[in-house]
């Protein structure tokens, strides 16, 4: 098949279930008395028509990208890290903690918040990665269960004075709640053209880039993949699975602690205001994993659906001022992420099928 | 060439007895590849059909269509003379056509009847199959203990649990696709006996798909020879030679010494076997790098053993100088693949050691053994030799990336004028240094990992069953290739299954059973005779 008519097939395949997901969503919308096309016209709206929503929109962008980023280099090792919530969290409260404890002036302490968020999630991930290798835990159970074991370890910081909790008298209810960064310590947000977000939209494309050539080009990308497509191959030619896979799955975790560490210090009203509270992590972890699975786990094509996931995002906000029920918002979300879904699994399976048919036909 | 083609008698369907299956003018493509181009083929009753023909003649996706697997572009198939439909392999259960196929579709964890019982409908009644299981195995001669675990098995065990599988539901027509490709000389042996004794006795029609001459020669009624998708020949078995077979399968001459080794032309003599083994002076001097013993690689005492304690090798120990070949024979499952694996970095030694050069190498530690200066052509590529989702290029510098690379980033100008020169040398077949590997054929995989392997400038070449489920131009490549690289100053360690293979390449001939090595003898004392008794485990 050649390039052009492949990628007329991918974006035939893209219309058609959107289309279907949509034409089934207005039935539904329709069915439980609303009005379909108001509904519509407010996902539009809310995710880059209304004045200032694209950029609220890029800013949604950002931790999803990176989180896919993370899942992409941890999936081409042959991993299947689905903890990305815990360690996005993780990685927000390493954030919050250091850069408390250690301070310094706006950018120093913005370097700080990355690194941190970075670390944390790395940590995070690396419990996984040691259950795995020293153990032989299977890691999509370990990452799995290490969210809900996140989300009780930041709801404990957050009510110890020592940990993560604001320290602060002079509030009647002061539990649970980080205290919140300082004006100057914030990721800047510039306006352009009306639109403000986050300038971490440069670092989350420039790290997608510098994925894509990693894992394209060095030799250590190479050998990754190696290893995620053929372990007793990788083996015999030198790649060590513990070395490789280990620092996939650590890398793979720092990428989702970045994202904790963006949404912290860079999310705005979209992610907690500037401190850390319980269920910050806001399934971002979750969203970013899907966003990769669209992708099929590659580092450029994760740009665009991070946006158009993070435009879900924004533009249900509009749809719930429609007035149609909150639950029927998340239904019309969910059947458009399951048709965003929908053209990568029938194009994976069509291939590993013809693959499949190719290689018995020669053997 | 040959041009005539030989119609049999009753091909064309109007005789007194219409043939069992009778396809008509089947084609099918596979994007711009014609896989089958206007095929004819009639089986008959009571007589075993072979067809003959390379890696991508074709044989396999006929095969495929008579099964319901692929569906035809065109043509027309007709059972027992009705005109019939085969969408899937239901229907062509129900027609009375099963296959044992090639790789085997048994499921490791459950036992024998466990699975012969699987994909059975309605209640299952674990005594009843057994006493069926048992039935059948004594009413064919297929040995077999129906408690067995499946994962336990030899692959001659296994491929009997296929067949009694394919017996139970009592098929009017069965097709084997390369039976024996897995099996030793002789379970070959007992298997088309067996067959034999389907066809006469019960009157069953049964397809022998093979590219070995000698099998087919030996076992069957008629032959059909395809070659590229298209039928060439077709003849009474008893007409047929060794000679006008291999001539109309590959479409022009191959040469003799190989054929023998590659179709496993059970007829050997031994005068017309004399390789010109390098002495051992000029060993010596062709590769002054080796250590003060003059051994390539030494293994010493070499212990591993499997999960739940099975002994996978026992205290095994080989030494192998440079440029001798050394064959290692033995009845498959006796611990030639775990050798294979020790030598591949790919599990560690219980107890032992292994040298190369004069250095203790840590086994299992990963890519030490390729390090070292192993190379290893894989029992099964697809395994550990390469990675079907990679590139060509990629394939070709799996071991060692870092020659195309600076300061870890790989060159890709490099790449390609690395690999470009890869392909022209060994002739691999292929699109370019970046198409996929699956996209390529056994054959040419096999050269890509040879490739690969030979241009590390290794020590010791391991090859592990190096020609199996190649067809006869590949075999042919592959044993050059193996004679030269001796000849260039490299111990090779041949382990093969494929006595005549071993026969026709090695210096001397260890023989394996259970882990441990049984015997071994110079290539002129060997004789088939003699190995086989050592394989069966007697004394010599």
């Amino acid at each position: 098949m050649t390039k052009g008519a492949r990628l007329a097939e991918w974006v035939a395949m893209y219309v058609a279930s959107i289309v279907a997901a949509l034409v089934l969503a207005s039935v539904i919308i329709e069915a439980t008395g609303g009005d379909w096309w108001p509904v519509m016209e407010a996902l539009v709206d809310g995710s880059i028509m209304a004045p200032g929503r694209w950029g609220e929109t890029l800013g949604v962008a950002v931790p999803l990208l990176l989180v896919a980023l993370g899942t992409v280099i941890s999936a081409k090792a042959g991993l299947i890290n689905i903890g990305q919530e815990g360690q996005l969290l993780i990685g927000a409260a390493f954030a919050v903690y250091f850069s408390f404890l250690i301070g310094g002036p706006g950018p120093l302490n913005l370097v700080i918040i990355m690194l941190f968020g970075a670390l944390g999630g790395a940590v995070w991930a690396s419990v996984a990665g040691l259950l795995r290798f020293w153990r032989g835990v299977p890691e999509v159970l370990s990452t799995l269960l290490l969210v809900t074991v996140s989300a009780q370890a930041i709801g404990y910081g957050l009510k110890q004075d020592w940990l993560l909790l604001a320290p602060g008298g002079d509030r009647g209810n002061r539990n649970q709640v980080s205290s919140q960064l300082a004006d100057d310590n914030r990721i800047p947000r510039p306006d352009i053209f009306g639109n403000e977000f986050p300038i971490t939209v440069y670092l989350a494309l420039a790290m997608a880039l510098m994925v894509a050539y990693v894992l394209a080009r060095t030799v250590w990308g190479f050998r990754l993949r190696m290893l995620g497509h053929n372990a007793r191959a990788a083996q015999r030619a030198g790649v060590s699975s513990t070395a490789y896979g280990a620092s996939a799955l650590a890398i793979g975790g720092a990428f989702a602690g970045l994202a904790g560490a963006a949404m912290f210090a860079g999310g705005g009203f979209s992610f907690g205001n500037f401190q850390l509270v319980p269920g910050f992590s806001d399934n971002i972890g979750w969203t970013g994993l899907l966003v990769a699975l669209v992708a099929r786990e590659r580092a450029l094509p994760a740009v665009v659906a991070a946006f158009v996931f993070a435009g879900l995002r924004t533009g249900a906000g509009f749809v719930n001022s429609t007035g149609v029920e909150s639950r029927i918002t998340d239904v019309v979300q969910g059947l458009l992420v399951l048709a965003l879904l929908v053209p990568p699994a029938v194009i994976f399976l069509r291939d590993r099928r013809r693959a499949r048919a190719a290689a018995t036909e020669r053997v | 060439m040959i041009d005539s083609t030989t119609e049999m008698t009753g091909a064309g369907g109007n005789g007194p007895s219409a043939p069992a299956v009778e396809l008509t003018g089947i084609t099918k493509r596979f994007g711009g590849i014609v896989a089958c181009d206007q095929v004819d083929l009639a089986l008959h009753r009571g007589r075993i059909h072979g067809i003959l023909g390379e890696n991508g003649a074709g044989k396999s996706t006929l095969m495929k269509v008579l099964i319901g697997l692929v569906l035809p572009d065109a043509g027309a198939i007709r059972i027992d003379g009705q005109p019939r439909t085969i969408h899937d392999p239901l229907d062509a259960a129900s027609l009375g056509i099963a296959m044992v196929h090639q790789h085997f579709s048994l499921v490791d964890q459950l036992t024998v009847w466990e699975n012969v019982a699987l994909g059975e409908g309605g209640r299952l009644s674990s005594s009843e199959v057994r006493h069926r299981v048992t039935a059948i195995s004594e009413q064919y001669g297929l040995e077999i203990e129906p408690e067995a675990r499946v994962g336990d098995l030899t692959a001659g065990l296994r491929q009997r649990v296929e067949i009694i599988k394919c017996l139970r539901r009592d098929p009017h027509i069965l097709v084997f696709d390369e039976p024996t490709s897995v099996l030793t000389p002789e379970e070959s042996e007992q298997l088309f006996s067996t067959l034999r004794e389907v066809v006469a006795t019960e009157g069953r029609a049964v397809v022998l798909v093979s590219h070995k001459l000698d099998e087919v020669l030996h076992a069957t009624d008629e032959i059909t020879i395809m070659r590229q998708g298209r039928v060439v020949a077709r003849m009474p078995t008893e007409q047929a030679d060794a000679r006008s077979l291999a001539r109309a399968m590959v479409g022009r001459e191959v040469s003799l010494r190989s054929e023998r080794a590659a179709f496993g032309l059970a007829e050997l003599d031994d005068a017309g076997l004399e390789s010109e083994p390098v002495s051992p002076t000029e060993q010596e001097t062709a590769s002054p790098a080796l250590d003060s013993a003059g051994s390539a690689l030494r293994i010493e005492g070499a212990a591993v053993r499997g999960r739940g304690g099975a002994v996978l090798l026992d205290d095994f120990s080989l030494e192998l100088r440079a440029g001798e070949v050394v064959g290692v024979a033995g009845v498959e499952g006796n611990g030639q693949r775990t050798l294979g694996d020790v030598l591949s970095s790919l599990i560690s030694l219980n107890a032992g050691r292994v040298v190369v050069n004069g250095v203790e190498v840590p086994a299992g530690s990963p890519g030490a053994m390729a390090k070292a200066g192993v190379a290893v052509i894989p029992e099964d590529r697809h395994d550990s030799g390469v990675v079907l989702d990679m590139t060509v290029a990629e394939n070709l510098l799996m071991v060692n990336p870092n020659r195309v690379a600076r300061h870890g980033v790989m060159d890709k100008r490099r790449m390609v004028e690395t690999t470009q020169q890869l392909i022209e040398e060994f002739d691999i077949g292929c699109s370019g240094p970046d198409a996929p590997l699956w996209s390529l054929s056994g054959g040419n995989q096999q050269r890509v990992v040879l490739a690969r392997e030979l241009v590390a400038e290794p020590h010791v070449l391991v090859a592990a069953q190096p020609t199996r489920g190649l067809d006869v131009g590949a075999i042919e490549y592959m044993t050059d290739r193996l004679r030269q690289t001796a000849a260039d100053g490299v111990a090779v360690l041949l382990i093969s299954s494929e006595l005549e293979e071993i026969l026709d390449l090695s210096d001397r001939i260890v023989v394996m059973s259970r882990g441990r090595i049984v015997g071994e003898l110079s290539r002129s004392d060997a004789n088939l005779e003699t190995l086989g008794l050592l394989m069966g485990g007697s004394e010599v």
